[in-house]
């Protein structure tokens, strides 16, 4: 355990990549700041791998079971999903209303007061939280524990889903904290940059809400919260995903008994709609005083987790930012030393999602930054992907599942996932293949349609003198101070 | 060639301790390896898991921030950046490409002591890992245009972790603040200036001294044969030469005798916040395990002290850290408040303080014992399943404590911590003279221009 501060320091000041991912790729046409050698040793075999599946089974109620047995070390990791309890359904006057229920299930649960909660889990060290942002259709409890103490973290977790207490003290002091938290995040340039390109192209949809306001928070009650709880927390949209040293009729038994009784909502799972499609390019500056660098995201709408482009998005995304090996972050850092790191991301979930490529740049090279930037989607759109870092890209993508099987949560997110959007069962199986049918004239195809240059937005934050004259340039430009208001 | 081979086989599990009153055995599984001493100096550690098809490969120099000369802040570091730009069988970026391209991870760290290398693969691409690690502690191909080129990431590394940021100057300062030794007192990313001065005569210096196979411990954890792989091993690196031990650093820090006290103003910062650092004996100190288990009690989770008084029930601070740094010489205790709206840093500061005189004085619960306890299983346990952090704990004891076989002992050293150890390592080093406390005042910001 080391302070925060000193976590900062030694995680952002001295790794050679800023995050790890999973990357890329070579090329006759390959950037400047990669030489091939070709001496190494590399096996051209991909090693053949199935990810555990998990053993399920269906509660009386509806809840959904799922359990990986992984006996390699004795404990227990679980996530309880329950559809529609997320911050899509806040009701349309309280928006951030599911988020507030969420952290409150803790503050008291059956018998148990806010600090005896606390004080068994740590006793054991083990963890339960709930958390349910406001752009997400779920409510999720995450608990990981030695399986020595399961049965009782899971007697812990019963009692905040199924008979939270909302006492009215802890809501105040939940309050009073929470006041702290949305002040401090204005502090922080990515927050910023993110929630002004949520706003960008989703606004209106729960997707554009990142963040709660304080009226909101205001707001809130303990019967708000109550109401909330009794109409979305609800067992027939919810799955429980187990891993670790438990078998299934263990696991099976001991979900029934806590959460057996736990009444179905007999409604069908609730829906929203896709966010509005964006029509028009956006140029936005968030102004933040003192910066010395300007954070950057160019975006863009793009696909549902089930769209057939998925995997050819993943293959295009991989190529342009998926990492150290994507061509963002050779171009931009290791040949024109413009930033620590730059790369991109796909956000695909049930309804339309984005794609997003993002740096941190210093202040005075913010033109040349973006220019670079956005001239690698032009590069995609129209250069055809050379041969060798088309097929390291998804040679790449296929051989990460070796480093997957070895990681206990990995399967268990990919079964939630399949779960989740009600994939075959063999749908991980069947991934790698689905990846290497990819076509070069497919990823062309992708970055024609999604990385249209009349779609995108461009979001800066940082100094505002350092960024303004660079964006007017790139069209109808909008400023917003910090606070989130409009000042241009 | 081979002159000290030595193979030690350890299978003896975590020996129990002679336990405390009311707590139970609490051994843990024991991880086996071997350790084996190249003719070179290099000593290399495997240990075999085949419970998923991938291995990690660590690389863990003894060298950190504390090695760096005067006006060479930050060279660790930048030096860390250098070796991802090839060598003589491996070209600039071909690195990560080589490592992504099959499906790999990989990273360089560095901090005060040591500067730390890995790759974990799928177990197909053995020789690839070896032949990458070994290829550039051999011969580091160092140019000017790679070096112009990582000085630049290191500069934008340092703007976005702590230029750009709320209290990144105080967590520079607390540090020059509270140490007198140059060896510690400076940042890990160093100064602009000085990265700005770091030339290639620099790296080709620091290279031959520090990056020699005699100062390093290599580990590799996962779906191997030891046999097979310590023979690739011995191919691959044992013909690197030697070189002289690198210079000693003098570590010592004087005694500190009376409280230092410093207020910045930021102007990225939204809310005041209250950093104290108390100087805490090194990690190879008996006192170490305890002064661990204090920062448990106080700060990990709502259940925590910190949490329940300053947080939830007094509301001064909007988030309490506290915890020993991990640096191996003479240490820091930091606790860090987030001074709550509306409240003062000063009643923050009291408030802290009270705490700490409260867990000199006051009793320990059996609970919180128990937490601190089972948090070390939690750690040990969930560690099992990663052949990088096998590998990383294993050349991390080797370096640090000379005995990879502490990595069995991690459960039984805090059990064997009492509450009265605590209560002792908090009144000896939580003194008022022994500490250096820096205020972050939240300052309007001047329009457009620089704090």
């Amino acid at each position: 355990v080391i302070a925060r501060h000193q976590l900062v320091l030694l995680t952002a000041a001295t790794s050679i990549v800023a995050a790890t991912a999973h990357p890329i790729a070579q090329a006759q046409t390959s950037p400047s700041s990669i030489r091939y050698k070709g001496k190494a040793p590399v096996s051209n075999t991909v090693l053949k791998l199935s990810l555990p599946k998990p053993k399920e089974a269906d509660l009386p109620n509806g809840l959904h079971l799922m359990v990986i047995e992984d006996p390699r070390a004795p404990q227990v990791t679980m996530q309880i999903v329950i559809r529609g309890a997320g911050g899509y359904y806040d009701p349309a006057d309280h928006f951030g209303l599911a988020q507030f229920t969420a952290s409150n299930v803790r503050e008291g649960a059956g018998k148990r007061s806010s600090p005896e909660i606390a004080e068994q889990l740590e006793r054991l060290a083990a963890t339960v939280t709930v958390n349910a942002s406001m752009s997400s259709e779920d409510a999720t409890l995450s608990a990981s524990a030695l399986s020595e103490h399961f049965g009782e973290v899971l007697d812990l977790a019963a009692d905040m889903i199924l008979a939270p207490t909302f006492p009215e003290q802890e809501l105040a002091r939940f309050k009073t904290q929470t006041r702290a938290q949305l002040m401090q995040q204005r502090s922080n340039p990515n927050f910023l940059a993110n929630e002004r390109f949520s706003q960008a192209v989703a606004e209106g949809h729960p997707d554009g809400r990142v963040s709660p306001t304080v009226e909101a928070l205001d707001k809130t009650t303990r019967d708000s919260m109550i109401a909330f709880h009794r109409t979305h927390y609800a067992p027939d949209h919810a799955a429980i995903a187990i891993t670790g040293d438990v078998t299934m009729a263990a696991a099976l038994k001991a979900v029934q008994a806590r959460f057996g009784g736990w009444a179905k909502s007999g409604a069908a799972p609730p829906m929203v709609a896709d966010p509005i499609a964006v029509a028009d390019p956006g140029v936005f500056l968030v102004a933040r005083p003192n910066s010395v660098q300007t954070s950057l995201i160019v975006g863009t709408q793009a696909i549902r987790y089930t769209d057939p482009d998925f995997y050819g998005m993943t293959v295009l995304n991989k190529i342009i930012g998926g990492g150290p090996t994507g061509r963002l972050f050779r171009h931009l850092r290791e040949e024109k030393g413009y930033t620590y790191g730059a790369g991109s991301q796909l956000d695909a979930r049930r309804y339309r999602g984005t794609w997003v490529a993002s740096t941190n740049v210093r202040s005075e090279v913010t033109e040349a930054a973006l220019t670079d930037l956005i001239d690698e989607l032009r590069q995609a759109r129209d250069i055809r992907i050379p041969d060798s870092e088309f097929a390291d890209a998804k040679r790449s993508l296929v051989s990460a599942f070796a480093l997957a099987i070895e990681s206990p949560q990995a399967p268990l997110t990919n079964a939630i996932t399949r779960w989740r959007y009600g994939l075959p069962a063999d749908y991980w199986d069947r991934y790698p293949e689905r990846i290497m049918a990819i076509t070069q004239d497919d990823v062309k195809a992708m970055a024609t349609k999604y990385l249209d240059p009349k779609k995108l937005q461009i979001i800066a934050v940082g100094d505002r003198a350092a960024a303004e004259k660079v964006l007017q340039k790139l069209g109808r430009l909008q400023v917003f101070d910090a606070e989130g208001k409009k000042i241009q | 060639m081979r002159a000290s081979t030595f193979i030690r086989i350890v299978t003896i599990a975590a020996a129990v301790s002679a336990l405390a009153p009311g707590l139970q055995a609490q051994t843990g599984p024991a991880i086996k390896f071997t350790e084996t001493k190249l003719g070179n100096g290099l000593r290399v550690i495997l240990s075999e898991d085949h419970t998923a098809p991938v291995y990690s490969i660590v690389v863990h120099y003894n060298v950190g921030s504390r090695d760096e000369r005067k006006a060479r802040t930050g060279f660790a570091h930048l030096f860390e950046h250098m070796m991802f730009k090839g060598s003589e069988n491996v070209g600039p970026g071909e690195h990560f490409m080589l490592i992504f391209g099959t499906g790999g991870n990989m990273n360089g760290t560095t901090n005060k002591d040591r500067t730390l290398y890995y790759e974990t693969l799928p177990s197909n691409q053995l020789d690839l890992g070896i032949f990458l690690e070994a290829d550039r502690m051999r011969s580091l191909d160092i140019t000017k245009d790679n070096l112009d080129n990582q000085r630049n990431a290191v500069q934008e590394e340092r703007r976005q972790g702590l230029d750009n940021q709320p209290y990144g100057k105080s967590e520079e300062l607390i540090d020059e603040l509270a140490y007198d030794n140059p060896a510690y007192e400076h940042s890990i990313i160093g100064s602009m200036a000085d990265l700005n001065a770091a030339s290639v005569e620099d790296v080709a210096s620091f290279f031959k001294t520090y990056y020699a196979p005699n100062n390093a411990v290599l580990a590799i954890v996962g779906d191997i044969d030891s046999k097979a792989t310590l023979d690739k091993v011995r191919t691959a690196f044992e013909s690197i030469p030697a070189q002289p031990a690198p210079p000693a650093v003098d570590m010592t820090e004087p005694k500190q005798t009376a409280e230092r006290r410093l207020n910045v103003d930021d102007p990225l910062a939204r809310l005041a916040r209250v950093d104290f650092a108390f100087k805490v004996p090194p990690r190879t100190s008996e006192d170490d395990d305890a002064v661990r288990v204090l920062a448990t009690i106080l700060s990990t989770g709502r259940s925590s002290r910190f949490f329940q008084s300053l947080v939830r029930e007094q509301q001064v601070s909007s988030g309490v850290q506290a915890g020993r740094d991990s640096s191996i010489g003479p240490g820091l205790f930091f606790v860090s408040a987030t001074v709550a709206p509306g409240k003062t840093a000063a009643a923050v500061e009291a408030a802290v303080l009270a705490e700490l005189e409260r867990i000199k004085k006051g009793p320990i619960a059996g609970w919180e014992m128990d937490k601190a306890r089972n948090n070390s299983k939690r750690t040990v346990v969930s560690g099992l399943t990663s052949s990088l952090n096998r590998a990383t704990q294993l050349a991390e004891f080797a370096s640090v404590f000379g005995d990879a076989g502490r990595i069995n002992q991690r459960i039984d050293r805090i059990s064997r911590v009492t509450a009265a150890d605590v209560q002792r390592v908090a009144a000896t080093f939580l003194t008022a003279e022994n500490r250096t406390v820096v205020t972050t005042t939240p300052k309007p910001a001047a329009k457009g221009g620089q704090q």
